[in-house]
């Protein structure tokens, strides 16, 4: 297949709004190709977008859906000769879930948080969406053999438990929340802030991040520790996300890239001690980023109308329930973490709300260095990805911003930075945030970018970057971006201006890790005991089978380790 | 040749108890150790039926596979609105196999959860849930409740692996530490293991746990000197025992879902365990009777949006419990065919629904004979999940685990079977005659 | 005055989806348009020609010119008058599930019984009924806030459980007994219940809820007063305290 005359932004290899050719051959970009020809002549042409952190798949997405059939009729599709019924908003059914992010132009999405005993739910629901290819991370900071091992300062047998706990759960990545809170909540309390001991445990969150840390770099995982921090949502909380980044910048990097990700620091950027004087912390946690470079965000920006909140820190959730007077749900998991369920509804005349939706932007517009920061939305805790081109489209225009404030609270305008902020994001920026750095971020070499051996992951958008404007045609950007003219995944066309064609199956993404077998055999000492006495079922029927992963992509590390077992 | 498996999950009820001991012989299951009679029983099996059959006047006569699969194709092509029931004593790779027919058909998909937890997941999307694993209770709970179900007979070993008499890191003790309650309309052999038995006037459990609500509240002065038979003093006793423990559970069965009150009960006692929460730390969990009903409220919620009773004969899900339930719509004389898998309704529906189901085709997916075999026009018999076809199982906290193939079996599975019919649909789809009798 | 009269041809087995009569959709379409209008039994797309002998005025209307005459048996006929604006439909006989649901205006009259789901999320207009209703009428979907907002629901014989639950606004006037749990989670609206009940306003936390006959009241309702209303004497009572609910529930002393 050969893409014809668009203008293309790839700029993990410096092209910037060029006018070229790409060719596609056996699923791969290459130099050059026969066959269809597809005319894009004028067009904007980025790679197939990348969505670093979405809750896509698992138990806690299930449960989102199963206490809301209002959202499952809100977004009710029926089927096709291509495409299977759709339903859902907030909680979109796994098909609508694939068919969604391959009209918007997305390729690729990793489910942001799987808890490991329930992993082989998470793969159930992944290998049900259509299209794209996933990847799930994987939750480890309120393990109890993680906390035992971070107690006993044993960062060789935690990184023998990450590899075994990443093969028993087909996971990508080390995922921490609210580290050691997971715990608490098994009786009911939470932890304060780093210094907070966790109970029963006698480790600090601070202690646990930072053995995590290390572990993923002994391991030199494809991804840094991916973290929640602790106090998320709470007034004030940017001291903790300072606090808790500077705990971890002398830490070496085992690859090219960051030492940690930080989830969704809208939540975290938040200033005031109370909700009453709440207000905006982004300008210095901006500031932070602008002067520090082992750290990368992504947004997790507000959308205004219904949101389901879903996450791993349960007491947030428990806290939501009962300020909301809403439907709560809430899963507490036998030796390793906690997650609550809340749905809600963001309100541009809500002070707090508009605020949050505030800080997301400025984060954004504020921070120097695209690579640092991806745009997402935390689906479906912002709110939906389908409404990723409202962000966008935001980011690109101060005027629609200007338009937005004016329909929101006008606390806005007092407790954030945003009303004043004159920066207009380019569409080079816009294919960092939302392309090459999320897949750098996660160590996905083939993803994010239109190089030769790249994934042929492409989207046209019927728009003409080098006539729009988008400061001024804001609307027009919004639209073009909803609906791809032409998505194409694996060298394949999947969807033609907003209508899916065809459902090929992706892959899933996990890392086989090998740690030196020494380290292993100890590691199994420990566990055995804990199967015998703490867990509700057996080692032998705990692991994730391989009849779970059926098109597994496997990126194996830790060759270089000696005496290297799997 | 005798062979030994280990770590077998049992396939009989909502505990999945994963620590089996299974010994085959001649592709037999010749032991079973470690379970409970019930599972037992359900590994050992029984009489089965031997051939697909298709209905011919009185009898059932015996035909190949593939006429089954035909036949079945042709009667679900035929029904303008059919239903798709079961569902719950099969693995979900079956069920997403049905889920994907009743598409194709356009009909109606439900399980067992029709005559069992439907109310409970009712309740849910009213309210949402505070759960959490079966471990977590094991290693946690020193109070355990009991309402309107009884473990000792329906849930043997629940007690022994996961609530009241086991121990676990924080329960060392076992049942010595823990304070059971058991809540129910009669004496039974669960509330002989109780501390504390709470007898209730049947139908009046709604305004027991409003009581017990108040009381949570600090509300006392509202609550009456007796409610639903259950004294002021008692009332007080049991949420006096709730705020004091450290991690309290309530498990409930169909004693609440089913008596005078159904779905409004479980929405009550789920808003009540939220408001404990604000005093301790409290759970709760229907206890899930077949071994895979909460597979297939899974399976149906991340496929179609809905959990259970979803109409697709508009070519989209449509989910409207009260309308689209299976014991309703064959109650109404909604739907015009049934396919039954992995299931009896012929054993646990009302009479008149029964009638119903017998004046309309029926398909019939199942290893053995049971009654709803006498209403089947055609009957394909299958291998049985979790002893001759592996699959994915959910608990009744919503683990899932892989059941494991223990023998070989001349049976395809359900999944096959399904899948069968299936293909037998896409090919038969515009070329069946049907009898059209009515408008 | 625009009148389009429907008779069954015959009787119906599998219940017909008939969202299509409604005077929205009928005012500006042709007799001929009207009779091919689609409607579903069960999967198979059908015609209301094929179900229904379609006769009246030929010349089209204003939405709230326009009368529907439904003339026999439609208790196997759902979602009739849904989300209908304006206009007039009356049955002359019983209706089935899904009548008036989304209703925003007009008029929807039943000599006769209403199946299920009347009325449900209604929004405006008027529903009458001169026998028995169903459950879950007025009621609103599955597990959202509110169901009915606005408009009058009048049933003179008696009414199944859940009436008006998830209220939010409008007013249900039944002039017989309700099932049980009428008025559940109520955040708004009057309902007034001739004959007797069971658990009136669970979870209530606005709203009016009068019965007339005897009603079993939950704990959680606390005794106001006693007080005369058009002669009767009522307790008052305040709750659902579980709520913190400040909605009133009238039951009829003596």
């Amino acid at each position: 297949m050969i893409i014809r005359g668009g203008i293309v932004y790839d700029p993990a290899n410096g092209i910037f709004g060029e006018e070229m050719d790409l060719c596609i051959d056996n699923g791969r970009i290459v130099e050059d190709a026969k066959g269809e020809v597809i005319d894009a002549s004028g067009l904007l042409v980025m790679p197939g977008g990348v969505d670093a952190h979405s809750h896509i798949a698992g138990p806690k997405v299930n449960t989102g859906r199963i206490m809301s059939p209002g959202d499952s009729r809100m977004g009710t599709e029926p089927k096709t000769a291509v495409c299977r019924p759709s339903t859902g908003y907030t909680v979109p059914n796994c098909y609508a879930m694939g068919y969604r992010y391959a009209r918007m132009g997305y390729t690729t999405a990793f489910e942001a948080a799987t808890p490991i005993i329930e992993s082989r739910h998470t793969h159930e629901e992944l290998e049900e969406i259509p299209i794209i290819d996933k990847g799930a991370l994987t939750l480890f900071g309120s393990n109890w053999e993680v906390m035992e091992c971070v107690r006993d300062k044993d960062i060789s047998k935690l990184a023998a438990y990450i590899s075994w706990g990443l093969r028993a759960s087909r996971g990508y990545g080390v995922k921490i929340v609210n580290p050691g809170g997971g715990e608490a909540w098994g009786f009911g309390s939470n932890v304060k802030g780093l210094y907070d001991p966790v109970p029963n445990f006698d480790v600090t969150p601070a202690e646990i991040i930072r053995a995590l840390a290390q572990a993923n770099e002994m391991l030199q995982l494809p991804h840094s520790i991916h973290l929640h921090f602790n106090n998320v949502g709470k007034p004030g909380n940017y001291t903790t996300a300072i606090e808790t980044l500077e705990l971890l910048k002398d830490i070496k990097p085992s690859r090219m890239r960051q030492i940690v990700h930080v989830a969704h620091m809208q939540f975290s950027a938040y200033g005031g001690t109370s909700w009453r004087d709440f207000d905006s912390q982004a300008p210095v946690i901006a500031d932070y980023y602008n002067t520090h470079n082992h750290a990368t965000m992504d947004l997790g920006q507000i959308i205004f109308g219904n949101a389901t909140t879903m996450t791993a820190d349960a007491p947030l959730e428990y806290g939501n329930a009962r300020l909301l007077h809403a439907k709560w749900s809430n899963h507490d998991i036998e030796l390793e973490e906690s997650s609550g369920v809340v749905p809600l509804i963001y309100g541009r005349k809500m002070p707090i709300n508009a605020i949050q939706w505030a800080i997301g932007l400025e984060l954004a517009l504020l921070t120097k260095d695209p690579w640092k920061v991806l745009m997402t939305t935390d689906h479906p805790n912002g709110g939906p990805f389908v409404n990723y081109p409202e962000v966008i489209a935001l980011l690109m225009s101060k005027a629609k911003r200007a338009e937005e404030i004016a329909t929101v609270h006008e606390l806005v305008t007092k407790r954030t930075t945003l009303p004043g902020i004159e920066r207009e994001m380019d569409w080079n920026d816009i294919t960092i945030m939302t392309r090459a750095a999320p897949a750098r971020v996660l160590g996905l070499e083939d993803k994010g970018h239109l190089g030769p051996g790249a994934d042929a992951d492409i989207s046209i958008y019927n728009l003409k970057p080098e006539e729009v404007d988008p400061s001024k045609d804001y609307k027009l950007v919004k639209n073009a971006l909803s609906l791809a003219k032409y998505t194409i995944k694996s060298g394949q066309v999947v969807s033609i201006d907003g209508e899916i064609t065809a459902t090929p199956e992706g892959k899933t993404y996990w890392v086989d890790a090998a740690v030196p077998k020494a380290d292993m055999d100890r590691l199994m000492i420990d566990l055995k005991a804990k199967f015998e006495r703490y867990y509700s079922i057996k080692m032998s029927n705990y692991m994730v089978q391989d009849a779970y992963v059926t098109r597994p992509m496997v990126i194996k590390t830790g060759e270089q380790v000696s005496e290297a077992v799997q | 040749m005798i062979t030994s498996f280990e770590d077998v999950i049992c396939s009989f009820c909502g505990c999945l108890c994963d620590d089996l001991a299974v010994e085959v012989e001649d592709d037999k299951v010749t032991k079973v150790r470690h379970s409970c009679r019930l599972g037992a029983n359900k590994l050992m099996g029984h009489e089965r039926i031997k051939a697909p059959m298709v209905r011919a006047g009185e009898d059932l006569k015996e035909v190949s596979y593939q006429e089954a699969y035909d036949r079945a194709a042709e009667i679900l092509l035929c029904a303008k609105h059919p239903l798709l029931y079961g569902w719950a004593s099969t693995v979900c790779e079956a069920q997403k196999k049905g889920i994907l027919l009743a598409e194709e058909v356009g009909g109606i998909i439900d399980s067992t959860a029709t005559v069992c937890h439907g109310p409970s997941i009712m309740g849910i999307e009213e309210k949402g849930m505070a759960g959490a694993t079966l471990g977590q209770i094991k290693n946690r709970a020193d109070l355990v409740i009991f309402w309107g179900c009884n473990p000792a007979e329906a849930h043997p070993r629940h007690t022994l692996r996961y609530s009241s008499n086991v121990c676990g890191r924080f329960t060392a003790d076992g049942r010595g530490c823990k304070n059971v309650v058991v809540v129910d309309v009669r004496e039974t052999k669960s509330s002989k293991n109780a501390n504390k038995f709470v007898l209730i006037k049947p139908g009046t459990d709604y305004e027991v746990i409003t009581a017990l609500r108040l009381l949570v509240a600090s509300k006392d002065d509202m609550v009456p000197d007796e409610v639903g038979g259950v004294s002021k003093k008692d009332l007080a006793e049991v949420v006096q025992v709730m705020k004091a423990s450290k991690f309290g559970v309530l498990f409930f069965g169909l004693g609440l879902t089913h008596s005078r009150g159904r779905s409004k009960n479980i929405d009550n006692a789920l808003s009540l365990v939220a408001e404990l929460n604000a005093h301790t730390k409290f759970v709760v969990m229907p206890m899930r009777g077949h071994y895979n009903v909460g597979g297939m409220g899974q399976v149906a919620a991340w496929e179609t949006g809905f959990p259970m009773s979803i109409d697709f004969a508009r070519g989209q899900a449509y989910f409207n419990p009260g309308e689209t339930a299976a014991c309703e719509v064959l109650g109404h004389k909604e739907v015009d065919a049934t396919l039954v898998v992995a299931a009896d309704p012929a054993s646990n529906f009302p009479r008149s629904i029964v009638d119903n189901l017998a004046n309309m085709p029926v398909i019939q997916v199942d290893p053995y004979q049971n009654p709803t075999t006498l209403l089947a026009d055609v009957v394909i018999p299958s291998a049985i999940a979790g002893i001759e076809a592996e699959g994915t199982a959910y608990r009744m906290d919503g683990l899932a685990l892989r059941m494991k193939k223990l023998v070989n079996s001349p049976f395809p599975s359900d999944e096959e079977v399904i899948g069968h019919i299936i293909e037998s649909v896409r090919r038969l789809k515009g070329t069946v005659s049907c009898n059209d009798k009515e408008a | 005055m625009r009148t389009i009269t429907l008779r069954p041809l015959r009787a119906i087995g599998v219940p017909l989806e008939a969202e299509k009569i409604s005077p929205d959709v009928f005012a500006p379409l042709s007799l001929s348009q009207i009779r091919s209008l689609e409607a579903f039994q069960g999967n198979r797309r059908t015609l209301i020609a094929d179900h229904f002998k379609v006769e009246g005025d030929e010349a089209v209307a204003l939405v709230e010119e326009t009368t529907i005459r439904l003339e026999g048996d439609f208790s196997r006929v759902k979602r009739i008058g849904e989300n209908m604006s304006a206009g007039t439909i009356e049955i002359l006989g019983p209706v089935g599930m899904r009548a008036g649901s989304g209703m925003k205006g007009g008029l929807l009259r039943i000599n006769g019984n209403a199946d299920d789901w009347l009325g449900r999320e209604m929004r405006g207009g008027k529903i009458l009924v001169s026998k028995n209703a169903g459950n879950y009428v007025g009621s609103g979907y599955r597990g959202e806030k509110c169901g009915m907002r606005g408009g009058e629901i009048e049933i003179d014989g008696s009414a199944g459980a859940y009436l008006g639950e998830h209220m939010c606004g409008g007013t249900i006037h039944v002039s017989g007994n309700a099932g049980d749990f009428p008025g559940a989670v109520n955040q708004g609206g009057i309902i007034v219940i001739g004959g007797s009940t069971f658990l009136p306003g669970a979870e209530m936390t606005k709203g009016t809820i009068t019965v007339r006959g005897k009603a079993t009241v939950l704990p959680s309702y606390k005794k106001v007063e006693e007080i005369q209303i058009e002669g009767l004497a009522y307790q008052k009572y305040i709750g659902d305290l579980v709520e913190n609910g400040k909605g009133e529930l009238y039951v009829a002393l003596g």
